[in-house]
């Protein structure tokens, strides 16, 4: 094994009450899950495979019924600065402007004195210098999102969770938004876990793309994406990458997205 | 770099909002112009024959007037009149000022007409109906008066209504946020909600130890009782996903009540203190008239015992203006502190 593992996942499952009480839904089921430094993790998988309940486990907000996960050898239990996640939705606070939403986090902790020079560099980072004291509502789907993730970035977080970051982005944008993403993990190669519903975007930006299957939701394929960054979504490489998970997803020609 | 190929005034970055509306909307007609320039002078003409309904028409039988109403409709239309001019170079005034000025010459008109069904011909009878000359001299002889009347209230009020609020937001957010909290509260509120809360002035009158703290007591419970079910609501109604956000951005169970929870809250919570605000006011009036010695409500009932008609008005109409002063300063912090939302803006 090569670098310093830093999450790891052992023996969890994850099963909730169903909605009418008739029952337990098995959301993850023994999962086994080891990712070093620098890794950027893809999620891919139809719904009710359980991606998002894995984020939210490593995040802390929910607690596995069986099994651990740790991180640096240390268990993980409740949330963390240190495990920082972007929501589908940005999540904004609406009563607070852009420099309070990204200031929120270093304020909760008291530790804003002396950085507010940091946030101001992360905001003008996000091209966002004018919106400084605009309030969410002002914004648009992009800015939001890009408020939402260095709202985020402010912790320097070891670990990255991304619960389908740009889903609700337009095509361009979103396109945007991965080389944006892949420039900041880049920089600062912490461990990255993103899930999506496009197997192009986890094969564009993952080192490695989890593909799940549902019911209960388990990891059916471990694929590590061996090409170089940037990376061309056009190259026979890709192409094949794609037609790979495309029918570990079952979705065989289908030329959509899951 | 593409240019913009339509005719548009050189600079317009720089553009307002209001030569955008206009850019856009389609070009007036030289009747529209007319009209608007005839709104705008309407109020003068009803102002002015309110003035002259005034000093023409005779007055009916002995009954004698002073000075002050000719000279208070005098001022208001000097008022007016001042807006006029100095809106003539603002065009954004100007909009306002018209989209107001059919209502001002209405109130000219209702003026006139009132004080034609009273001084002039009796027809609404005295000394039930005081004429307005009547009712603006009572204004001036009983000043010290209702100003003394008017502090009372307004004491009263505040003391009571800054009570029901605190406590309110303090069960409100305990209910929102405590299943076990909400479970000993809530059959009270319920019960409470069932009447409203001046059906308690007599009991209060009793169990207190004096007419104030009796009255406080009464407007503190209505007051309560709305903030208590608006931050309730407006807890339960908080999108988990941004408790979640906050969590894992490392903010205390603490800090997600002070930081997420209240100011989600707030709309709401405004919501509770508008309506608190208007059953504070019909308690404050209710619980003077029954059983307080002091306040406007008092003064009302007196004057009216003593068949002092006018000055009643007088009290009345002065209640009317505090009201509406009351709501239009509540109005104007809602919006400051909302300014976040965007249905407040353009609202």
């Amino acid at each position: 094994m090569s670098g310093k593992v830093c999450l790891k996942l052992e023996g969890v499952s994850k099963s909730f009450l169903a909605a009418d009480h008739s029952g337990l839904t098995h959301a993850l089921s023994n999962i086994d899950l080891e990712v070093n430094d620098g890794e950027y993790i893809s999620i891919v998988g139809p719904s009710g495979c359980g991606k998002s309940t894995i984020l939210r486990l490593v995040a802390g907000l929910i607690v596995p019924t069986t099994g651990t996960l740790s991180l640096n050898g240390a268990t993980i239990r409740g949330t963390d600065p240190d495990r920082g996640m972007v929501f589908q939705k940005p999540t904004l606070f609406p009563w607070l402007t852009v420099e309070q939403n990204v200031a929120f986090s270093l304020r909760m902790q008291k530790k804003l004195r002396g950085r507010e020079g940091d946030v101001a560099r992360l905001i003008d980072m996000a091209g966002l210098r004018e919106f400084r004291t605009a309030y969410p509502y002002q914004l648009s789907g992009g800015m939001a999102q890009r408020v939402a993730l260095i709202r985020t970035m402010i912790n320097e977080p070891r670990v990255f969770l991304l619960d389908e970051p740009l889903g609700a982005l337009d095509a361009f944008t979103r396109m945007n938004m991965q080389d944006e993403l892949l420039k900041l993990w880049g920089q600062n190669r912490h461990i990255m876990m993103m899930v999506t519903h496009d197997v192009d975007e986890a094969l564009y930006m993952g080192t490695r793309v989890l593909v799940m299957a549902p019911r209960p939701g388990r990891v059916r394929a471990d694929l590590k994406v061996d090409m170089e960054y940037p990376r061309s979504r056009t190259s026979r490489r890709f192409l094949d990458y794609r037609a790979h998970v495309m029918e570990l997803l079952d979705l065989g020609r289908s030329d959509d997205e899951c | 770099m593409m240019k913009n190929a339509a005719p548009v005034p050189s600079g317009q970055d720089g553009m307002t909002r209001q030569q955008l509306l206009e850019l856009e909307s389609a070009p007036k007609t030289r009747r529209q112009i007319l009209l608007g320039r005839l709104i705008l002078v309407l109020p003068l003409v009803t102002g002015g024959a309110a003035l002259a309904e005034y000093w023409y028409l005779p007055n009916y039988k002995s009954f004698t007037a002073t000075l002050c109403w000719p000279v208070f409709l005098g001022v208001l239309l000097a008022l007016y009149g001042i807006g006029l001019i100095v809106s003539l170079s603002r065009r954004e005034a100007r909009d306002k000022l018209r989209s107001h000025a059919p209502f001002y010459a209405f109130l000219f008109v209702l003026l006139m007409v009132y004080d034609i069904l009273t001084l002039k011909t009796n027809t609404l009878l005295s000394p039930y109906f005081a004429y307005p000359n009547l009712i603006l001299n009572a204004f001036l002889s009983d000043a010290g008066y209702l100003a003394v009347s008017t502090k009372s209230s307004m004491i009263l009020l505040m003391t009571g209504y800054l009570w029901g609020v605190g406590l309110g937001l303090v069960t409100g957010i305990a209910c929102g946020y405590s299943r076990h909290v909400d479970y000993w509260i809530a059959p009270f509120l319920k019960l409470l909600g069932a009447i409203p809360s001046v059906t308690w002035i007599p009991i209060s009158m009793i169990l207190m130890k004096s007419l104030f703290h009796a009255s406080v007591f009464v407007i503190a419970l209505g007051v309560w009782f709305s903030v208590t079910i608006a931050c309730i609501t407006g807890i339960q109604g908080i999108d988990k996903a941004d408790f979640e956000a906050a969590r894992t951005l490392g903010a205390s169970e603490r800090q997600l009540i002070f930081h997420i929870a209240i100011p989600s809250a707030v709309p709401n919570i405004f919501q509770g203190m508008t309506q608190g605000m208007s059953t504070a006011c019909m308690a404050l009036i209710t619980a003077e008239m029954i059983g307080s010695d002091a306040g406007l409500g008092w003064y009302i009932t007196w004057q009216r015992s003593w068949a002092q008609y006018a000055k009643m008005y007088a009290a009345i109409i002065l209640l009317c203006v505090i009201f509406i002063g009351i709501n239009f300063l509540m109005d104007t912090i809602r919006r400051h502190v909302l300014r976040w939302k965007e249905t407040e803006v353009d609202a």
